[in-house]
């Protein structure tokens, strides 16, 4: 049975792009639009893995992230971080959140920054994935 | 968080003309009163990308203005995250007034931030004042934003400093208890009532004292009530032109911001309120907070 990947962006451009990669390579795509559409999915659906957008509407990628990462049963669910925002800014943010009185969380298992090569990013999910 | 343990909501409208970051850097002072997530909202008017006879929908401008907002808001958002905050961002095709409705409904936000979008004045005369409109239709409080002050300085934080402008209306009391949630962020507020020439047309000198004592009197009350919360306040009473005499005020006491209430749903007072709070938000030179009479107080 096909492996469960979520994307969670707001761009339907890369919505269509990353579903492509995921078809491709054999995996069932997940599509959500948000963090909050995304974490209610990644605890509905229990994927082998979740590509993250950081600059979303509703709940950014950070505070989903965050979320996940305090919650026993989804804390080992591999995440990509695909966006825009630098990675020096999702760890500072996440450094921020820290101490404001929160846990640390750890680094994801991937980060990208947009644009990505399909095969790229192919290979990422394959080496998390298996 | 604000007192109620919230994280509150900023829903900030550029056009990429008025409002730039400086503009929303002015306002992180807010977060003292809770306000941690900032939501960008950028709309792409139609008529821009509209279909055009010969070339159709302008696909490729849409995404040439699309993606140009993005990179100013991905810069911008990587300041705030790095702060700590949550960031949110919209890029939009279509009415801009319909989609700041929509997104404060959406992001369910507690307080608008826009700069002053003015129609071509033909257009005006027939569709009404964009600001007007958007009092009308939201009921969430609306900063209109203007960043630079008379001077020509940079107001650094307009919330400091405002000028609340009462003319004892259930509006003015919504003005009222919304500024008191803000303790953190004023340091002090000078509270007003314009009267308007007609209200001493009495001959009696002893007439014309008993209405500014009365006056005098509900001001004080207000001033106790911010002092309570530990804010500094001082009341003072004007006559004359309502807009032209709180214009006076706030440049005279040094205010960073002018803040009322505006009426909801009834048409007769709208009229005169609804102009006061347009030309206000359109014309003067200090931010203009309004708040609508049928908000929900987030914080009371």
């Amino acid at each position: 049975m096909a492996k469960k990947i979520l994307t969670v962006d707001d761009d339907p451009d890369i919505i269509a792009f990353v579903k492509t990669v995921l078809e491709e390579n054999g995996y069932l795509p997940l599509v959500a639009r948000n963090g909050e559409a995304g974490l209610a999915m990644v605890r509905e659906e229990k994927p082998a893995l979740v590509i993250l957008d950081v600059l979303m509407p509703k709940q950014s990628g950070i505070r989903m992230y965050r979320e996940m990462k305090f919650d026993e049963d989804l804390k080992d669910i591999p995440v990509v971080v695909l966006s825009g925002i630098a990675k020096r800014t999702f760890l500072r943010s996440q450094e921020a959140l820290t101490e404001f009185g929160d846990d640390p969380v750890p680094e994801p298992e991937a980060y990208i920054e947009k644009p990505v090569e399909p095969e790229e990013l192919a290979e990422v999910i394959k080496k998390l994935v298996s | 968080m604000g007192r109620d343990g919230k994280m509150k909501k900023m829903l900030f409208v550029t056009q990429f003309d008025e409002l730039w970051f400086d503009a929303l850097q002015s306002l992180m002072d807010l977060r003292k009163a809770g306000f941690n997530h900032v939501v960008f909202l950028h709309v792409i008017e139609r008529d821009k990308v509209a279909m055009r006879r010969g070339k159709g929908y302008l696909k490729d401008e849409e995404v040439r203005l699309r993606e140009m907002a993005n990179v100013r808001f991905i810069d911008w958002a990587e300041e705030l995250f790095e702060q700590g905050m949550e960031v949110g961002a919209y890029i939009i095709v279509g009415d801009i007034l319909a989609k700041i409705i929509s997104t404060a409904e959406e992001e369910d936000v507690d307080l608008i931030v826009t700069g002053r979008h003015r129609r071509p004045k033909l257009e005006e005369l027939y569709a009404g004042s964009e600001t007007l409109e958007l009092l009308r239709r939201t009921s969430t409080p609306v900063l209109v934003h203007k960043y630079m002050l008379p001077s020509g300085k940079i107001n650094e934080k307009p919330f400091e400093r405002p000028l609340l402008a009462l003319d004892w209306s259930a509006a003015s009391d919504n003005a009222v208890e919304y500024l008191l949630t803000f303790s953190d962020v004023i340091s002090k507020v000078v509270v007003i009532h314009v009267a308007s020439e007609k209200t001493f047309k009495s001959d009696s000198a002893m007439e014309i004292q008993a209405i500014r004592k009365e006056n005098k009197q509900k001001l004080e009350k207000v001033c106790d009530a911010f002092r309570a919360v530990g804010i500094e306040a001082d009341s003072h009473l004007y006559i004359g032109n309502t807009c032209e005499q709180i214009e006076k005020a706030a440049q005279e006491r040094e205010a960073t911001m002018i803040v009322g209430g505006t009426t909801g749903s009834k048409p007769l007072k709208e009229i005169f309120l609804g102009s006061v709070a347009k030309k206000l938000a359109e014309r003067s030179a200090f931010p203009t907070l309004l708040i609508p009479a049928n908000r929900e107080v987030v914080d009371s």
